[in-house]
């Protein structure tokens, strides 16, 4: 809220969306009424208790007026119809006699200067901190920000800017004075410290981004991604206060902003009190009767009810239809579980990523084959990397974000395939410095011209069919590599034998010893509950997403591997696992893997659905039907996810089938032309951390994180808190990411995608001259409904509160009321919402789900979010012990 | 009429007419859904490419060197003919077939890009009204015609920077533009004046009008004045920068593809005017000559995807303007059609800039070659500052036409207005006492935007 005013953005949606909601019976008036009850209830009047003001004031609703149109609205609009009746005609006269024009609130003054500023400093920021993408580099800026920008605009005979007048002449004054750019800013803010803080807010606040970036980059110079230069928001700060001193010099006297019509403004808020009067049934003859106090109290009271609490209670009560949603449904669904007796082994045992993405693949790979079992964890494994792949020019690190990898990995071509690999190399090297050139030349003179007269009639040929063929394009590409760039066999070098074989990468360990691998597997396993009866094979599947028309490169690979893709962390996984001496110290951790079990580690393209599993040339033969038969399910339910996922998507036909929607994901991800490759993140809002068999066979529309945790085996919650302490974190980051770029998608947002404009090679501007745009795009958000994720854990109230408490960032999330958290008691399937108060039983009637045979049966021609349903196959799967 | 006349008739008319059609349902009130829209502008676009391919042919077959297609007369008066004639010989071919070619690309490619954009619907109809603008000039033969698709093309240009009308970014450089195009549109006009006078025609279906000496250094220089506003030369080229402001596809269309090519077909069409008139046609070179370097050397210092491109596209639009200076028709016609090729793909890709740069970087093994690096051992650091500082501020150009253009005029114009408040300007001898009139101005700015709020 405080944000809100700070930052002059909406921290709720409009009061038209939840009235929308309301007429669609996605916030009822029951839910209303339950958050009611929590709130504090008074006596304003006799005879008009606080309650009774809301409720009407929230539904039907009051109506907002503003001095602008309530001339209009009087004569013409809503009111003049309204004021035929006598009674309502008397109230609003009532009403307006009785009250006081307020006092006019105070207007921010335009900053005539920031228009004059801005372009420059937006300019400027861009080219000093470009990474790659202007032929010339600043000259100077080695020397940081502030002196290259000095001995730039110092320069002779150049023309100042209009608007910037005399600037030589300062940034002269201070060469000669030979200030830093400490003492310009503090020149600049006076010596009366008490003013800095409010000063600098604002200079920084009036465009947040570039210098956002800067303060980023001067805290961690490792993000830059190329080219670093010396950064610091200090440097800006100085530029930022000359060119605005400057500025003020030239600019003359801005004439002050017109101040609304006294009258008017006294006339809305008679309106906006007649309104509340209206609806609580008041009468003009009532209004009159009143002492004055009582009706300074009432317009306190309908007043302190704005728009901002009247949101906070319609989200809130737009939140509990959610709440009731998911935890009657998964009460109902609970009901029906009970843990089957005898086991079969599975076929195969598939571990995903936790992102509720991975759901529909999960659901369907289930459907496909009911013998498979899959887990979740979060997708980077526990394997924290410093990863660099062999077309890799550097290793990223493969981790969430708040770990710094102490381990490195390379991947180096097999022994065998050496030659091939050379090949690739150098090819690869000849590839990229002619499309270096071709870029490069066909922006310059000389060379442009001679390139685009005699090739360029050529391009048309890529043009057409990047256009109008994106699929076959792709296709007729991979080809190509597949023929020039043919890919060696990799290995990976996870192996360090010896303590002393410090092989340092850049200070980092290369690879891992046995009893730190076998760290990282009983990590995953252990708290995923699997720890004996493995099936034959083993699939560890990371995730990303590739997609072309991205300007934020990024934004839909894996959370959980800091926004990279997650598949070397699998590859990774499975390597360690299948290790002999790893496996005989897993045991003595009780773990015990089947000796006849093997890992296989596999990648799947969010984007794409494509999913590929790597090393299965080692995969002992014995080994080869198991594996063969997890391929064609896993095909199966690839394409099935890809038809349901489709089913968002506007453009892609209602009657396409399985394959159909492949193909059409397959393209998504290869358009030039597609700002949505995928959804991301966008349906999350629920996240479980509990067993699969209770969630198993319900149909949760890829909204739920899932987190596979076995209450059973930890009575002491040390897994789960290791769990909560990973997953909060990343869960409610990406719940609160969304909702912000949801309801204030501009500001918190940024915006449509369409304009945007990729700078430096650092980020994004609407168009050749913006801010920098930070937060999600409308195109990634659109669908997104926004609430607080749900956590909903299976443990008991006791166990989860010793668990929030024990950590300070799952209680900041928890206290602050970031997250909304319920738990599930293991035994009992009850469900315990968490309140401010303590925690409070589910309310609600559980009824039965609706039953479906598939999950096509339930989403197919529907486009919005779905309740849940029951999936009778998996369902019986999962009763019948597995 | 012959068929190959009507056929190059319906060719130029067929996106006005989905225009009208389109914006026709619009006013009453009918959105037409996304696939309705795409899938005409897709068979519109297909069909006119196949046309226009079946019209080279056939006039390649019939050894026609140009087909022309009276309309009649726009009005006469007395004896004095404006003819409306529509001319497609082998100047315009290659142009039309550019322009149905792109905007059916563009067209497809929007149908994904646009996708769920509350301007869907208005996109499209700008897209069509805009290839219509494009095929008149191509097609007009006379510069009575022509001037009519230049103006639409400058309305359509101006509409989609302005495409996200709730932002104020924008709306300021769609006004900016126009502005500029406005300004320049005046040498259109006044050169189709001056033809009218000295030549008694402005059509040149069946031969230039015949202008000598100083007339031809008139007409020739005021064309070059509109050409240079419409293909941002020098020294109106501070609007292409701010014209990135509409959506990626359309900066596309217009400020890769075809929009800032319009200029150079104007002046190739005129050729035989400059031809006659050294100082115009050096003046053409000239001013193609230093647009050529100032693009060249403000676009290496930019740092952002967009900016980048438009400046790469002003330096080639320069040599282009070079070329036709120095009288040549085939290289740079040849020069133009490569150059929309190659600049509207780079376009379409501005937004998956990281990505391609990514791959190549990895590809490279981390190395990318460093650029610029030449100029620095050619260049002591003195001048080098100078020349970048002269590129930061894309050349003085704003600067230049702010402070010797725009403020002068500005100062001017608050001097009438100062005059006419003190009654000493013409207009101010009106019976009517002062504040009536200002109550009335009021009043009438009221209602309109009252009218403009309902």
């Amino acid at each position: 809220m405080e944000a809100s005013q700070l930052f002059q953005t909406e921290p709720y949606m409009t009061e038209a969306k939840y009235r929308d909601a309301m007429r669609q019976w996605r916030l009822r008036a029951e839910d209303l009424d339950a958050i009611l009850e929590r709130e504090a209830d008074a006596e304003i009047v006799p005879g008009l208790r606080r309650r009774d003001l809301w409720r009407p004031m929230l539904d039907p609703g009051v109506r907002s007026f503003d001095p602008a149109g309530i001339a209009w609205r009087m004569e013409e609009g809503d009111l003049a119809a309204e004021f035929e009746s006598t009674a309502s005609r008397a109230l609003f006269e009532a009403c307006l006699a009785r009250t006081e024009a307020p006092n006019p609130p105070p207007r921010a003054d335009a900053r005539a200067v920031d228009a004059v500023i801005h372009p420059w400093l937006i300019r400027l920021s861009s080219v000093f901190l470009d990474q790659g993408m202007a032929y010339w580099p600043m000259p100077g800026r080695e020397d940081g920000f502030y002196v290259a920008v000095r001995i730039l605009f110092s320069q002779p005979a150049a023309l100042s800017p209009t608007g910037l007048i005399g600037l030589e002449a300062e940034f002269r004054r201070q060469i000669a004075r030979n200030l830093d750019a400490a003492d310009v800013v503090i020149a600049c803010l006076g010596p009366d410290q008490n003013c800095w803080e409010p000063v600098l807010r604002d200079e920084l606040l009036a465009m947040p981004g570039w210098p956002g970036l800067f303060s980023q980059l001067e805290n961690d110079p490792a993000l830059f991604p190329h080219d670093p230069v010396p950064c610091s928001l200090m440097d800006f700060l100085a530029i930022r206060f000359t060119l605005a001193k400057v500025a003020w010099r030239n600019l003359a006297e801005a004439a002050p902003p017109e101040a609304a019509d006294p009258r008017l403004t006294c006339l809305a808020r008679a309106a906006s009190l007649y309104d509340a009067a209206r609806l609580t049934k008041l009468t003009a003859a009532a209004v009159s009767g009143w002492t004055p106090q009582r009706w300074s109290r009432f317009v306190l009271e309908v007043e302190s009810f704005n728009h901002l609490e009247r949101r906070r209670v319609y989200h809130l009560a737009y939140e509990r239809w959610h709440e009731q949603e998911i935890l009657l449904g998964l009460a109902s669904h609970r009901r029906n579980f009970t843990p089957a007796e005898q086991r079969l082994r599975p076929v195969a045992q598939v571990f995903f990523c936790i992102d509720e993405r991975e759901e529909s693949t999960r659901r369907a790979l289930e459907e496909v084959d009911p013998l498979v079992e899959t887990f979740s964890a979060a997708g980077f494994f526990g394997v924290a990397v410093d990863y660099k792949g062999i077309d890799d020019a550097h290793g990223v690190a493969l981790c969430p974000v708040v770990v710094k990898p102490q381990h490195a990995v390379l991947e180096r071509p097999a022994e065998e395939d050496a030659h091939l690999h050379e090949r690739r190399m150098f090819r690869r090297r000849l590839w990229a410095r002619i499309s270096r050139v071709l870029f490069v030349s066909s922006r310059s003179l000389v060379r442009g011209a001679l390139s685009t007269a005699i090739l360029g009639t050529l391009t048309s040929v890529p043009l057409i069919a990047r256009v109008l063929a994106p699929r076959r394009y792709g296709l007729l590409r991979d080809a190509l590599n597949r023929a020039f760039f043919p890919e060696p066999r990799t290995e990976l070098t996870l192996m360090r034998s010896t303590e002393i074989s410090h092989q340092a990468v850049e200070g980092l360990l290369l690879g891992f010893t046995i009893p730190e691998k076998a760290d990282r597997v009983a990590g995953v396993l252990g708290p995923a509950g699997l720890t004996k009866d493995f099936s034959r094979l083993v699939v560890i599947l990371g995730h990303g997403s590739t997609s072309l028309n991205n300007p934020h490169e990024s934004a839909h690979d894996c959370g959980a591997c800091g926004g990279r893709r997650g598949g070397p962390n699998a590859r990774l996984f499975a390597a360690m696992a299948n290790h002999p001496d790893v496996r005989t110290e897993l045991i003595s951790r009780g773990i015990a893997i089947n000796s006849d079990t093997w890992f296989v580690g596999g990648y799947h393209d969010t984007c794409s659905d494509d999913v590929v599993l790597f090393d299965t040339e080692q995969v002992p033969p014995a080994h080869h039907s198991d594996l063969n038969a997890i391929v064609q399910s896993l095909d199966l339910a690839r394409a099935r996810a890809a038809h349901e996922r489709a089913r968002r998507f506007e453009s892609c036909s209602g009657k396409a089938d399985p394959a159909g929607a492949l193909w059409h994901v397959e393209e998504r991800s290869e358009h030039l032309a597609q700002p949505r490759p995928e959804y991301g993140h966008c349906t999350n809002a629920v996240c479980f951390v509990g067993r699969r068999e209770v969630t198993r066979g319900l149909f949760l529309d890829r909204r739920a994180f899932l987190v596979s945790y076995d209450p059973r085996i930890d009575p002491k919650s040390e897994n789960l808190a290791r769990l909560l302490a990973a997953v909060v974190p990343v869960c409610g980051g990406i719940s609160l990411e969304y909702y912000f770029s949801f309801v204030d998608n501009e500001r918190y947002g940024c915006g449509t995608k369409l304009p945007h404009n990729v700078t430096g090679l650092v980020g994004v501007m609407n168009g050749s001259s913006s801010d920098l745009r930070t937060g999600l795009p409308l195109q990634m958000v659109e669908i997104h409904e926004p609430v607080r994720i749900l956590f909903v854990i299976e443990t008991t109230p006791e166990q989860l509160e010793k668990v929030i408490a024990a950590n300070p960032t799952v209680r900041k999330f928890v206290v602050n009321r970031w997250i909304r958290v319920a738990s599930m008691d293991p035994a009992t399937g009850q469900i315990q919402i968490r309140r401010d108060l303590g925690y409070e039983d589910l309310a609600g009637e559980v009824k039965p789900l609706p039953r479906v045979k598939s999950s096509a049966e339930w989403y197919t021609g529907k486009l919005d979010h779905l309740p849940m349903a029951v999936i009778m196959q998996s369902a019986e799967a999962a009763r019948s012990g597995l | 009429m012959t068929f190959t006349q009507s056929v190059l008739l319906a060719v130029v008319l067929a996106p006005g007419a989905v225009f009208a059609l389109f914006s026709i349902f619009w006013l009453l009130g009918w959105n037409a859904p996304e696939r309705t829209l795409t899938r005409v502008t897709a068979s519109v676009f297909s069909i006119s490419s196949i046309a226009t391919a079946w019209l080279a042919w056939s006039m390649h077959a019939g050894g026609l060197d140009a087909i022309v297609v009276p309309l009649g007369d726009w009005f006469t008066v007395h004896d004095y003919h404006f003819p409306l004639v529509l001319l497609g010989d082998r100047l315009s071919l290659p142009f039309l077939a550019m322009t149905v070619i792109l905007a059916g690309l563009i067209g497809q490619f929007s149908a994904t890009y646009m996708h769920r954009d509350p301007g869907f619907a208005r996109f499209y109809i700008l897209l069509h009204l805009f290839a219509f603008g494009a095929m008149l000039i191509f097609s007009a033969g006379s510069f009575d015609l022509l001037i009519a698709g230049w103006e639409l093309v400058g309305l359509t240009s101006v509409f989609l920077i302005s495409f996200f009308t709730y932002r104020p970014g924008p709306v300021e450089s769609a006004l900016r533009v126009f502005v500029v195009y406005r300004a320049c549109d005046c040498g259109l006009i006044a050169a189709a004046f001056v033809m009218h006078h000295l030549a008694y025609t402005s059509s040149f279906a069946t031969g230039m009008p015949h202008l000598t000496g100083g007339d031809a250094t008139v007409a020739g220089l005021l064309l070059l004045l509109s050409a240079a506003g419409k293909s941002a030369q020098v020294p109106f080229s501070g609007w292409l920068p701010r014209a990135m402001e509409g959506p990626t596809p359309s900066s596309a269309i217009f400020y890769g593809g075809i929009s800032v090519h319009a200029g150079a077909y104007l002046l190739l069409r005129a050729q035989p005017i400059l031809a006659e008139s050294p100082i115009a046609a050096a003046a053409v070179v000239v001013i193609g000559l230093l647009t050529a370097v100032q693009g060249t050397i403000v676009g290496r210092s930019c740092a952002d995807a967009k900016t980048s491109l438009a400046y790469a596209a002003l330096a080639q639009v320069g040599v282009v303007f070079m070329e036709i200076g120095f009288g040549w028709t085939w290289i740079p016609v040849l020069h133009i059609v490569g150059h929309a090729m190659v600049r509207t793909l780079q376009f379409l890709r501005a937004p998956s800039m990281l990505h391609d740069y990514h791959q190549v970087h990895a590809a490279a093994g981390g190395h990318v070659r460093k650029t610029g690096e030449h100029l620095d051992s050619m260049l002591p650091l003195r001048s080098r500052l100078w020349l970048y500082r002269l590129a930061i501020d894309r050349g003085h150009l704003d600067t230049l036409m702010e402070r010797g253009f725009v403020q002068p005029l500005v100062r001017v114009s608050l001097f009438l207005g100062a005059l006419d408040r003190l009654g000493l300007s013409p207009a101010g001898n009106s019976n009517e006492p002062e504040p009536a009139r200002a109550t009335a101005n009021d009043s009438a700015t009221a209602s309109k935007m009252g009218a403009i709020d309902v």
